[in-house]
């Protein structure tokens, strides 16, 4: 049979092999490829074509149909609209206030070109309940919010393909939090001020479910295959916060939340892929028992995420999402490291189905194009039978 | 004895219950070295030691260090009078191109905490204000701290550039490096002389290049 690149997939999310690995790029703002490297892999491949980026916060760019198409690409990306009449302005160049009011610097350095969140509506002093009620809140039902979503889709059904529509909803309850409330005093007041953190998460994730209803909505509910969001809960080498006590108890039941309004929202249908980089082990177990359908990006490198142990122990109820090493094969290694790694990868991962194929996070700036190549072009030349 | 009882606040992370029984021991006449060894250091290398082993996390270390940091306000004043010197002295800062301070901030109080004096020079750093902020301040480690692969090229030019001062000024100052993307093998690569692993694992770094 002839495999459409939706049909692929889904395969692969329902644990099942189809005629070769899935591949995403671009699929969501944090499987993509920063600007630096998009820049110079459009150039190897004679790609002449405006850079329409994704996120200028983030420094990550749209890869261009034509790229899409070269690589096989079976995702393509919808993400909400820009909200109208909010608090988001640019102040300058280098200065960007969000919807929340949270201050973006850029990094303004040759090597690392994006934007950190530097401060916001309750940095400093105690939170309350009081500070947190009396914020200028956004509006998930913001009608921007909808805006392009319904034609972005058309657009995709329309050029054929049979594509893998991902709606990558920004946010959640802990780096827009962090952002809100500074890193620090965040993961401090989950002991310190509990009950009025726990009401500003209440409200992040108000905005985050109200989008997500007005974006699905737009959108159509049977057009979205994937939604895909989520925040760290790893380090490099360990958990940030206890995932049987912390996040057990106090995170967990957002994210759930959050979960099941949009599988409630699209009739269940829909996939959830959640995003954690850093050594999300721990937490993956949690991630399974609230209707996670896979996990983005895999970060190798980080603490017990060996790929065969995750596998083993997992590979039967989430699907891997990434994997590809970004902190040592793609930066630094060659084109034939990046298409061995690619091939082990697929071999232990992709056993059975339950992996696509991407990137651990963006492709990074340093990465050359021919390892990007390399990566890509090995997934497509895969087959499971 | 109350210094244990100093002990165990940082280990409940009660802040102002550290504060007030450190100024009630340095009242009754205790020793500043007794109230800091064994009423703010000790606790801490036992949160960082938990931190390690993936028992207490980030939330926890950050507040046994703040606990730790409330006592040391107290102390450190009067360590000064009595003449005594700090553990070392260490630079400390983010890498050139890299904004990212978690980690580097957690290295900062956890190295305060273990009663090390740290000037953090935030991050950004060029390699010209390491050199000169440690010899204003007669440092003995330079820390340097990144958090993208983008870094790393940068960490490599900076530790080249400390050591060659270093020879030029026959120094002993000793250069370390820690962060997400980068290991031991890259810190023996760049010719930096240690490589901390988390903030606990740099302290115990630390304390391993003065001694030695």
């Amino acid at each position: 049979m002839t495999w459409t690149h939706r049909e692929r997939l889904l395969a692969a999310l329902n644990h099942e092999e189809p005629d070769r690995v899935p591949i995403d790029l671009g699929g969501a703002e944090f499987t993509s490829v920063t600007l630096g490297a998009y820049e110079k892999l459009k150039k190897y491949l004679g790609v002449n074509v405006a850079t329409e980026p994704m996120s200028i916060i983030h420094s990550v760019a749209h890869p261009a149909e034509v790229i899409l198409e070269r690589f096989g690409v079976d995702t393509r990306n919808v993400q909400p609209g820009g909200y109208e009449g909010g608090l988001d302005h640019w102040i300058d160049d280098n200065n960007y206030v969000d919807i929340f009011n949270v201050l973006w610097k850029h990094t303004k350095s040759d090597v690392d070109q994006h934007f950190l969140h530097k401060d916001g509506p309750f940095h400093g002093g105690k939170l309350t309940l009081d500070r947190v009620e009396e914020c200028d809140w956004p509006d998930g039902k913001n009608p921007g919010l909808a805006r392009g979503v319904k034609e972005r889709v058309q657009a995709i059904k329309a050029k054929g393909g049979d594509h893998a529509v991902c709606l990558y909803l920004p946010g959640g309850v802990i780096h827009r939090g962090y952002a809100m409330r500074g890193f620090e005093a965040y993961l401090k007041d989950l002991y310190k001020s509990p009950q009025p953190l726990q009401l500003l998460m209440k409200k992040l994730c108000d905005f985050w479910c109200d989008t997500a209803e007005t974006v699905i909505n737009a959108a159509g509910p049977e057009n979205i295959d994937i939604i895909y969001f989520g925040e760290d809960l790893g380090t490099q080498d360990g958990c940030m916060f206890d995932p049987d006590g912390i996040y057990a108890n106090y995170l967990k039941p957002h994210h759930a939340r959050m979960v099941s309004t949009v599988k409630g929202l699209t009739g269940h249908k829909v996939k959830v892929c959640f995003h954690c980089c850093g050594s999300a082990y721990h937490f993956i177990p949690h991630l399974i028992d609230i209707g996670v359908d896979a996990l983005n990006p895999v970060q190798v490198t980080a603490k017990n995420m060996e790929p065969d142990r995750l596998k083993e122990e997992f590979g039967d109820k989430i699907t891997f999402w990434g994997a590809i090493n970004t902190q040592r094969i793609l930066p630094f290694g060659s084109p034939e490291e990046v298409a061995e790694e690619t091939r082990r990868i697929i071999s232990i991962l992709g056993k059975g189905g339950g992996y696509i194929l991407n990137s651990v996070h963006n492709i990074q700036a340093e990465v050359p194009p021919e390892n990007i190549v390399a990566m890509f072009e090995t997934g497509l030349a895969h087959r499971y039978h | 004895m109350q210094v244990a009882k100093i002990h165990d606040a940082v280990l409940e992370y009660e802040e102002e219950d550290v504060a007030r029984m450190v100024q009630a021991e340095v009242d009754a006449g205790t020793d500043i070295k007794v109230i800091l060894e064994e009423g703010l250091i000790k606790p801490l290398d036992v949160v960082g030691e938990q931190f390690s082993d993936g028992t207490l996390f980030v939330p926890e270390m950050l507040m046994a260090a703040e606990a730790v940091a409330a006592g040391l306000d107290i102390v450190r004043p009067l360590l000064v009078e009595t003449g005594a010197k700090p553990a070392g002295t260490i630079v400390l800062g983010t890498v050139k191109g890299d904004l990212h301070d978690i980690g580097k901030n957690l290295v900062g109080m956890m190295l305060e905490g273990a009663g090390f004096q740290v000037f953090d020079l935030g991050t950004d750093v060029d390699p010209e204000t390491f050199i000169a902020a440690s010899k204003e301040n007669q440092a003995d480690i330079v820390a340097i701290s990144g958090l993208l692969t983008t870094s790393m090229p940068e960490m490599e030019k900076t530790v080249a550039i400390l050591r060659q001062d270093k020879e030029t000024d026959n120094s002993n100052i000793k250069i370390m490096i820690g962060g997400p993307p980068v290991n031991q093998e890259f810190a023996d690569k760049i010719g930096a002389d240690a490589y901390g692993q988390d903030a606990p694992g740099a302290v115990e770094k630390v304390r391993e290049l003065v001694s030695s």
